[in-house]
Parts: structure tokens; C-alpha cells; sequence
């Protein structure tokens, strides 16, 4: 224990009483009044008493501070653990939208591929047509120059005037030829152009 | 002395203490490392060279090298066992409490809002752990 002079004392009690400053923090405990001297005992009592309301005080200050510290950090870490499920849901519709895309262009490639099948089905089917109308065409021309030079041999065998029979089949014959010609030509110039599209 | 990397729980405890009447000079450190620094120069060969009376250690420190276990295990084993010395946590795994039993803390005092009733009880029981007749004691 600290014993006080009577200087210090004196000192003491008029800054108390004239500035309303008191001795405070841990020293305060090493005080001690002299023996029978009442007034500095009721002072430093006085002193100790107004220390252990301010440190309560602070106590207690520092106690709601440090709760709502660990209220903020429980906070913090709901917020991290929200923000990385939105991050992973984020990533998520990405993925999806990735996936959307590519499903998309593989529609588009499938829609573009169907389109193209049934470009060639119907060139397929036209060429067809062509095949059969020239197959046709060309079975008409032969059968009627067949029968047209039966007909001419027939009326040279039988000794008949032919200059009629005879001018008519080299007509019939070349106009034959010219269509069979125009024919073979109109189709060339369609598989060309159906080449070209394609 | 406390060893606490929380700053906020060195005023609780230091006006805890003070409330108390608990101790006169107190120092809170928040490091193991800076506590360890310091007691290697506390403990010379000489037996009354300066030193702390009573440490409490908290059991995990965030930024040091080692946990308050290894902290007690230290002063224990290398720097002299002269203090009384304990966890204070706010722990109760029964493993670490065995570890640091093991290590020769005195005491494990559970780290709650309320801390004044359990520095209390500790108080009570201080003569007994500075003689060392004391058992190993939890603060709950």
C-alpha cells in the first residue's frame, strides 16, 4: 500500500472538490488513508466507488459490442454461404443455357439436314419423272419411225407410188430426230441447272 | 496475463478483473508468438526474475504458429513452470480439455458472455492452484 502526504492529500481533495477529478484505474487500490483521517477514507472510497461504475459501464459496453461482433460475423458468414449458392445457381443456369444452346444447334442442324433430304427426295422424284417421260417419249419416237419405214418398205415391195410415203417419212423421220434431240437437250439443261441449285 | 487473439475479450476480462478485484497489472497479448518471445526472456535461470503470476491461454489463437495448448505446453516444459496457468475458451471438446490436461494447465474456464461468475469461482480456488494442490478444474 501506497501511504499519501499531507501535500498530496490536500492536492487531492481540492481537485476533487473544485474540478470534480478523481484518482482512478488500478493505482487507486494501492491508496491508502492515513489512520483516522475520515475525510480522504470517504474520498477514496468515493474514488474506488465511481472506477467500478465506469469499468461496469464499460464492461458492459464492451459486452454488446463483442455480442453484435459475433451477431455481424454470423451475419457475414449467412451472407458468404448465401452468395455462394447464388454463385453455384448462377453457374448452374449457365451450364443450362450452354446446354440450351448446343441442343439448339444441333436442331438446327438436324432441321437443316431434314430440309436438305427432302430437297434431294424431290429432285430424286423429279428425276424420276424426267427418266420415265423420256423413257416414254423415246419408245413414242422409235415406234413411230419403226412403223414409218414399215410402211415405206412395205409400199417399195409392193412396187406403190412411194414420192409421197417416201417425202413423208424423211420429213417424219427428221422431225423425229429434231424432238428426240430437243428432248435429250431439255433434260441436260435441267439436270445442269438442278446441279447448280443444289 | 491473457493470450487472446480476440481484442475485444482483453477489455472484458481486464474490467472483469479489475471489477473483481482479481489482479492489480494486467497484459493481454494476442499473439502465441508474442507471448512466447516474451516469457523465453522471463525465464532466465533466475527464479525471482519478473514473470506473470497467472496465465490464461486461449485455446485456438488465429494468426499464430501454435494453439494455446502447445502455448501451456511450452511454459510448462521449456520455460520453467513457475505460473499458474489455464485454458480459457469458449471450447468444451473433451479431447482438447484431455490434451491440455495432459500438457499441465490447472484450469479450463469456459468463455461466455457472462464471465464474472466463473472468474469468481476461479479466484476462489486460486491459493489452491499457486501451491499446486489443486485438481485440474472446469468453469462451466
Amino acid at each position: 500500500m501506497v501511504e499519501i502526504t499531507e501535500h498530496t492529500r490536500n492536492v487531492l481533495l481540492e481537485v476533487a472538490k473544485k474540478r470534480k477529478i478523481y484518482v482512478e484505474g488500478n493505482f487507486l487500490k494501492l491508496l491508502k488513508a492515513p489512520k483516522g483521517d475520515k475525510e480522504f477514507e470517504e474520498y477514496l472510497n468515493l474514488c474506488k466507488e465511481k472506477d467500478k461504475t465506469t469499468r461496469k459501464k464499460r464492461l458492459e459496453v464492451t459486452k454488446q459490442v463483442q455480442a453484435q461482433n459475433k451477431e455481424l460475423v454470423a451475419k457475414q458468414e449467412e451472407t458468404d454461404a448465401l452468395m455462394e449458392e447464388l454463385q453455384e445457381a448462377l453457374e448452374a443456369a449457365k451450364s443450362a443455357e450452354w446446354e440450351a444452346e448446343k441442343l439448339r444447334d444441333e436442331a438446327e442442324k438436324g432441321k437443316e439436314k431434314a430440309l436438305e433430304d427432302l430437297d434431294l427426295m424431290q429432285k430424286r422424284s423429279q428425276f424420276e419423272l424426267i427418266g420415265t417421260i423420256v423413257r416414254v417419249a423415246l419408245v413414242i419416237i422409235i415406234g413411230v419411225g419403226i412403223i414409218t419405214t414399215i410402211m415405206y418398205g412395205i409400199a417399195l415391195l409392193s412396187g406403190q407410188d412411194t414420192q409421197i410415203i417416201g417425202s413423208t417419212w424423211s420429213n417424219m423421220f427428221g422431225i423425229l430426230l429434231t424432238n428426240a434431240f430437243s428432248i435429250v437437250g431439255t433434260i441436260m439443261g435441267v439436270k445442269y441447272a438442278s446441279e447448280k441449285d443444289s | 496475463m491473457l493470450i487472446d487473439d480476440e481484442n475485444l475479450f482483453h477489455l472484458v476480462f481486464e474490467d472483469a478483473c479489475s471489477i473483481l478485484d482479481m489482479a492489480l497489472s494486467f497484459e493481454a497479448l494476442d499473439s502465441s508468438d508474442e507471448a512466447d518471445a516474451k516469457f523465453k526472456a522471463w525465464f532466465p535461470d533466475d527464479p525471482d526474475h519478473e514473470r506473470p503470476e497467472c496465465v490464461f491461454v486461449d485455446l485456438n489463437i488465429i494468426g499464430s504458429s501454435f494453439d494455446g495448448i502447445e502455448m501451456i505446453r511450452k511454459i510448462n516444459y521449456e520455460y520453467g513452470d513457475g505460473v499458474v496457468i489455464g485454458i480459457i475458451s469458449s471450447s468444451e471438446d473433451e479431447a482438447e480439455i484431455q490434451k491440455a490436461k495432459a500438457v499441465g494447465a490447472q484450469f479450463w474456464i469456459i468463455k461466455s458472455d457472462d464471465i464474472e461468475p466463473r472468474l469468481e469461482e476461479f479466484m476462489e480456488d486460486y491459493d489452491a492452484y499457486k501451491s499446486k494442490t489443486a485438481p485440474f478444474k472446469i468453469y462451466r
